[in-house]
């Protein structure tokens, strides 16, 4: 795809080529497409001449670099303390087993970026699932998993935020 | 020059040589897994500390980069320095607590076991030394691998943890791998070397007469690029394994038809 190139070569351009300049190049990527996809990269290093493991390192080092693109849902699952007491770690596992997802990674379907984080603040409701916003207390792996499984499956054009970048 | 006392022995070494360089040349015996003389030396193993002496108190180094600039004086078999690399031990017999060539690292330096928790599957056996990444990049020019992820989670990736299409199975990450994680398998049904973990895939030279593999084409082009090639029969004994090689050569010295003139000249 030529324009797949132009926009790279473009971005490139915009730094003037300097090897140096490449996370803000990536955050441009990121920016353009809402992640940052293998094709992009592979060009952006070829151009760069720089190797595609140094540019994998980058994008995997910095946590709000995506390598895949956001599901149509969002769904955060509380591991802190409480929670994790309380089974979160389970439910974490019982999550990526059925949708084949790792935390910090999409569904293949793009039904759902999956999020484990530390804590969202609601330890009296542990263990504590959060989807698009709504939060489902005293979770357990198979109400999880039910919860997930109704939510409403993406759609073609499934849009990814194309404001967002790396900082 | 220099001159390094190690433990009360006195070595002098060319200026910005290392305390490692003194200790070989004393000797004396400096444990390291991430040193290797073909690539630039990163440190980051802490397995060779050694204790310097800076008059009043004793500072820990690593001694596989310290250079020595002017003479001084370092302990090896001190108590804090072994109990220091001792320590590293523990801790890098964690991460890799199945590797029979840290174990036995292990063991010479009077370590059993680590009380430690030892790492999950994903990390796969691995100590970060950065051997690999170095050898691939530095000195084969490859760069096919990487590290991967940052703090507790950094691995040693190929791109994407998909097969490299820079890897061309010449199998240097696993000759320096110090702790044998990296493997070279060859699918004989296949024809094909790949490098373990990373599924990187390439097709064998095999032998035209036995079939036995030899090296990975990419790796055969590369090596055969530097050779001019000139003659016919060179180029046919380039394509049998060293065995075969060995045998026709053999038969035709025996059949009194080799010529003195070698077959190949090296250009580069
Ligand atoms: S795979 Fe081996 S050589 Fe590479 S970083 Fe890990 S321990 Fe070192
Ligand atoms: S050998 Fe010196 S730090 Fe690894």
């Amino acid at each position: 795809m030529a324009g797949d190139e132009k926009l790279i070569e473009s971005i490139v351009g915009r730094y003037d080529g300097e090897v140096g300049m490449l996370i803000p190049m990536m955050q441009d990527v990121q920016a353009e497409y809402g992640y940052l996809p293998v094709k992009q990269l592979r060009l952006l290093s070829k151009q760069l001449e720089v190797p595609l493991s140094r540019l994998f390192a980058v994008a995997t080092f910095y946590s709000s670099f995506r390598l895949a693109p956001k599901g149509a849902h969002e769904v955060t699952l509380c591991m802190g303390t409480v929670c994790y007491l309380k089974g979160a770690g389970g439910i974490c596992e019982a999550i990526c087993k059925e949708f084949r997802v790792e935390p910090g990674g999409t569904t293949r379907d793009r039904l759902f970026s999956f999020q484990a984080v530390n804590c969202v603040g609601a330890c009296a409701l542990a263990p504590v699932m959060v989807v698009d916003g709504k939060y489902y207390d005293g979770a357990t792996a198979e109400s999880a998993i039910e919860i997930l499984h109704s939510l409403e499956p993406a759609e073609e054009t499934a849009e990814t935020s194309a404001k967002e970048t790396a900082t | 020059m220099p001159t390094v006392i190690i433990d009360g022995q006195k070595v002098e070494v060319e200026r910005d040589a290392t305390v490692l360089d003194a200790a070989k040349k004393a000797g004396v015996w400096i444990p390291t897994l991430c040193y290797h003389p073909a690539v630039s030396i990163s440190g980051s193993c802490r397995v060779c500390m050694v204790e310097l002496d800076r008059g009043d108190w004793r500072q820990l180094i690593t001694a596989c980069n310290y250079p020595v600039r002017r003479d001084i004086v370092v302990y090896i078999s001190s108590d804090r320095a072994e109990r220091a690399r001792r320590g590293v031990m523990e801790l890098l017999l964690a991460r890799s607590p199945e590797s029979p060539e840290l174990k036995e690292l292990a063991e010479r330096m009077g370590v059993k076991s680590t009380p430690y928790p030892t790492v999950t599957e994903s990390q796969r056996s691995c100590i970060l030394c950065g051997l690999c990444i170095a050898v691939c990049e530095d000195i084969i020019g490859k760069a096919a691998i990487g590290y991967a992820g940052r703090g507790v989670d950094r691995t040693v990736a190929s791109p994407f943890r998909q097969p490299s299409e820079d890897c061309i199975g010449c199998g240097a990450c696993a000759a320096v791998c110090p702790v044998g994680t990296i493997k070279v398998r060859v699918h004989e049904e296949q024809e094909e070397v790949e490098i373990s973990p990373f599924k990187s895939r390439g097709k064998l030279l095999v032998c035209e007469q036995c079939r036995a593999p030899i090296v990975s084409t990419q790796v055969g082009e590369q090596a055969l690029g530097k050779v001019e090639m000139n003659r016919e029969e060179f180029r046919e004994l380039m394509r049998l394994c060293p065995k075969c090689r060995r045998s026709k050569t053999a038969a035709r010295l025996e059949a009194g038809n080799i010529d003195k003139q070698r077959g190949g000249r090296v250009v580069s």
